[in-house]
């Protein structure tokens, strides 16, 4: 026996990652990658117009172009009733257009041939003859009583999608209306792109002979998609297999179905072939699901000496055409409610209004648990405000306000339990971290002689986890998530999980979660994920909801297979179950240390010595239903320099302090941190996506569309405190998306503070050296 | 995006008319010109190929003259597409004779792009479009003030048209 001299590394330890030797050599396996005999490549034909009427598509040229062998349109998937397809927030997006086409890059056509190239090359050949029709881009202008209809579809004829609202307007109003001071703000919210490293694409391949289709899809969900494919195809489920393999980044923009993944597979079926379809970059940025694009007005009620007192929101979403988001069903503008933060509020009332436009679908959630960066974005400017307005300090302002750390679990106005929290620990530690005291100090001396120089506050409340089945589901399917776990006979385990990876580093995560509660080493664990003939059902990966769902229930069937091993344990010691303690990754006998057994003899003894009581074999699945979901939280402080010549934001320090609860793997949530803070850090200074009056996306390439890279990002200075939730099996929160939500109100915190003295109150992001420049120059502090 | 511009031209006006309402004359002018079906005296189909910046597209234009007022006044309007783009546009000149052997043409012109060409070339999208509908002007200018035997040298258009195309 060998498990007592390889070390468990379970809980906590910085285990480095399993998936990594095969991504650092080249060895990853993308749907790119994959290759098939006989395989067909499928390329797009893309509307140029935001909105038109189609008069004719005439594809002779591109038919007879040689390797061509067929062509898609529109027309030909509504004879199979599939020119329309439901999205997964119960609307309905065209596949491809029978008549008309909704924003710049929609799918038009599509050209299946032999090679890539052929296929690229056929799409120039096909003709499409447009009728412009005049786009509605401004989601103000759109819902206007003579806005042209974005819509024509639909019963109602209106623009407008939906409203929602939470908390309690009365009892808001009332406040407002006897409160000593109000702050107002509107602030918008620039829709910006998920750019994942790899784009969307898929390998779909139809098997005539077993009636089954596989799709090798770059999806955040394959389960959930696999019953969407099956209602909208009528193939029974059992024969449609999705596999989402190695995924290049999802951070939420491979959750939505895109047309390409329906269009390939009905190319499959019809010629017979598998075929592939990969997006290029510009197809990526202008065609697939956006985020954010939030334009909101806040107002907030204190008193004369900074308490916060009652919070009202009224906000306008652009969802673009389609609302093919993938937020609840109860939740269409996601948990924007969680609005209130990180502070005690006696009221609130928050309102959004989903509004179309000739735009690609919006409203995916990028890295943000379902709009929480556009309520933290809000609330953590509106007590910036307040305090700049009342001449107080940021952070004396959030210590006042904080909900405190013996008022969990804390109901907040809008409906939300938070399960714990301790901000001013948090904040504290931030601000002594950081030298908050002497950066004040500093800056003084350095208004003085005209530097420019600020410093910025984000004290966020993350919400994630989603989530308990009694509120949230996705088409009607709840939200809980799974894990298979068989144990061998020789100690080595197989954990077959519902969520699936895109870079989280689940194969080493949920391997430790194991190692942890069967006392097995982690090396000797394999995790799987991602296709839905092997996987137990789940609903995915976005939202940070990995560890908080999927990572309960690998603890949970953990212990379903720990509790039938002590019955196996029990019989090898001789023992009554009850005289036996789990301690030291061992069973033991109480007061008898000598007399333990670990699992991997367990293991053995389950497949061949277990007692005439106990079913042979060692595994258990768990199909976890949180009862709450979990509140990550976070202090980040951000000091920023201004170069009056060129109005270039410089971040000069940064520190995080992120608390997650417990912790699995420091190294991994670490990872997380600095990638979010640089995904956090891009649409403060850098991301916006704009259109022109005609509809046309503005940002098409990387040259317009501008991500950070290892020159941009500044050292991230990371540090933790940890509460653990109190209703996670191993106390763990969450944390993918903390530092994408929590980090771009504290950069422009930052830099409205650096220009607070010239009387700014207010930039929205992205804070770009153009827009900075302008203030300068209209305050009169440019340097030529 | 709106454009215009004036110009003298040292030609008298009726050979200016004739010029501009000679389809085969105005097209060789058109940035990127390549081919040309004539489908009518007042509509004809001309291919362009047109870049801006690395993207490059082949334009097969749908153009129509109307509102044509012998002898100052022409207008037109075009349509055309290419892979993932497309153009409109409207354009309309005046001539005005300023004595036997010059004529000033003012002219206005207003080009939408939309699609790929549009979005990934935002950024140079104005400039280039207004250098190229400039451009186009100023080519029967050119042309028009060019030595009689039409051996003239192509040159005037040739810079243009390799930038363009």
């Amino acid at each position: 026996m060998t498990t007592e001299t390889t070390p468990i590394r379970g809980m906590g330890h910085s285990v480095k990652r399993k998936e990594d030797p095969r991504f650092l050599r080249g060895k990853g396996r993308y749907v790119d990658d994959i290759k098939l005999p006989g395989m067909l490549y499928m390329d797009i034909v893309r509307s140029p117009y935001a909105h038109a009427n189609i008069t004719r598509i005439d594809a002779s040229k591109a038919l007879a172009l040689p390797g061509v062998l067929a062509v898609i349109t529109g027309k030909d998937l509504d004879e199979a009733g599939l020119a329309w397809m439901p999205t997964l927030m119960g609307d309905k997006q065209m596949v491809l257009p029978v008549d008309r086409v909704v924003y710049q890059a929609q799918e038009v056509a599509a050209v299946i041939a032999t090679e890539r190239y052929i296929a690229a090359d056929a799409i120039t050949l096909i003709e499409v003859e447009y009728e412009p029709l005049p786009p509605v881009m401004d989601p103000f202008k759109a819902l206007e009583a003579d806005s042209p209809l974005v819509r024509p579809d639909r019963e109602q004829k209106t623009n407008h999608i939906w409203h929602w609202e939470a908390g309690d307007a009365a009892q808001t109003d009332a406040i407002f209306q006897q409160a000593e001071v109000v702050v107002k703000q509107d602030l918008y919210i620039p829709r910006i792109h998920v750019s994942s490293i790899e784009t969307c694409g898929c390998v779909a391949s139809f098997d005539s002979v077993e009636g089954k289709l596989t799709v090798y899809m770059t999806t955040q969900a394959p389960h959930a998609i696999r019953t969407v494919f099956s209602l909208v195809t009528g193939i029974a489920e059992h024969k449609i297999r999705i596999v989402s393999p190695d995924i290049g980044g999802g951070f939420g923009g491979k959750v939505p179905v895109y047309p390409g993944y329906v269009i390939a597979s009905v190319a499959s079926l019809k010629t017979g072939h598998p075929v592939k379809w990969i997006e290029d970059r510009s197809e990526n940025l202008q065609a697939d699901s956006f985020a954010r694009d939030y334009h909101i007005s806040a107002e907030l009620a204190a008193t004369k000496d900074g308490a916060m007192q009652a919070l009202r929101v009224k906000t306008l979403a652009d969802h673009g055409a389609f609302d093919a988001a993938a937020n609840p069903s109860k939740f269409p503008a996601g948990l924007f409610s969680v609005i209130t933060g990180s502070y005690t509020l006696k009221a609130a009332h928050v309102e959004v209004d989903g509004v179309y436009t000739n735009k690609p679908s919006g409203g995916v959630a990028y890295r943000c648990s379902f709009r929480v960066t556009e309520a933290v974005h809000t609330i953590e400017r509106m007590v910036d405000t307040l305090a700049q307005q009342l001449g107080l300090d940021p952070a004396d302002v959030r210590m006042k306000n904080f909900i405190q750390p013996e008022a969990f679990p804390y109901t907040s106005p809008t409906g939300w339990e938070y399960d714990s929290g301790n901000y001013p620990a948090a904040l504290r530690k931030a601000m002594e971290k950081i030298d908050y005291a002497g950066l004040r100090q500093e800056q003084a001396e350095k208004r003085a002689r005209g530097e420019l120089m600020g410093i910025g506050i984000s004290t966020f409340t993350e919400i994630v986890g989603a989530g308990p089945s009694h509120t949230f589901d996705i088409l009607g399917i709840k939200m809980f998530d799974s894990c298979e776990i068989r144990v061998h006979p020789t100690g080595s385990v197989i954990a077959r999980i519902g969520v699936q990876s895109q870079g989280q580093g689940h194969e080493t995560t949920f391997a430790q979660i194991v190692a942890e509660e069967l006392g097995l080493p982690v090396e000797n664990i394999t995790v799987e994920h991602g296709d839905t003939d092997t996987a137990p059902y789940g609903l995915g990966t976005y939202a940070s909801r990995s560890t908080p769902t999927a990572g309960a229930a690998t603890a949970v069937a953990a212990r379903k297979i720990r509790e039938k091993a002590r019955k196996i344990a029990a019989h090898l010691l001789e023992a009554n179950v009850d005289d036996l303690e789990w301690q030291d990754y061992k069973f033991q006998v109480k007061g008898s240390p000598g007399r333990s057994v670990g699992m991997k003899e367990i293991a053995f003894a389950a497949y061949t010595n277990f007692p005439s009581d106990v079913e042979a074999g060692l595994e258990a699945v768990d199909y976890y239903d949180p009862p709450n979901l979990t509140f990550p939280f976070g202090a980040y402080i951000c000091v920023v320099d201004i170069d009056r010549g060129t109005g270039q934001v410089k971040i000069r320090r940064f520190v995080a302090v992120d608390d997650c609860g417990n912790i699995i793997n420091p190294m991994i949530v670490d990872g997380q941190i600095h990638g979010g803070l640089t995904m956090g850090m891009a649409p403060a200074l850098m991301e916006a996506i704009t259109y022109d009056e005609n509809g046309n996306m503005q940002q098409g390439t990387f040259m317009e569309y501008l991500l950070p890279t290892a020159m941009e990002t500044p050292v991230w200075e990371t540090d933790k405190t940890i509460t653990p939730s109190p209703h996670h099996p191993f106390g763990a929160k969450g944390v993918g998306e903390s530092a994408t939500v929590g980090a771009p109100p504290a950069i422009a915190n930052a830099v409205v503070d650096a220009l607070s003295h010239l009387g700014v109150t207010h930039i929205d992001i992205p804070i770009t050296p153009w827009k900075v420049y302008a203030i300068l120059e209209a305050h009169g502090v440019a340097e030529l | 995006m709106h454009f215009s511009g004036s110009q003298q031209i040292k030609a008298p006006a009726a050979k200016v008319w004739q010029f501009v309402l000679d389809p085969n004359k105005v097209a060789e002018c058109a940035p990127g010109f390549k081919t040309m079906d004539i489908l009518g005296p007042d509509r004809f189909k001309p291919t362009l190929a047109v870049g801006i910046g690395a993207v490059k597209a082949t334009f097969t234009l749908d153009v129509h003259l109307e509102d044509v007022h012998e002898p100052d006044h022409a207008a037109m309007r075009a349509r055309g597409s290419a892979a993932g783009s497309a153009v409109d546009m409207k354009a309309a000149m005046d001539l005005k004779a300023l004595s036997e052997s010059e004529t000033q043409m003012d002219w206005t012109a207003d080009v939408n792009v939309s699609g790929t060409l549009a979005s990934v070339g935002a950024r140079l999208m104005e400039g280039t479009a207004q250098r190229l509908t400039a451009r186009f002007f100023d080519c029967f200018r050119q042309k028009l003030e060019a030595p009689e035997p039409s051996a003239a040298p192509a040159t005037p258009v040739a810079p243009e048209a390799s930038e363009a195309s």
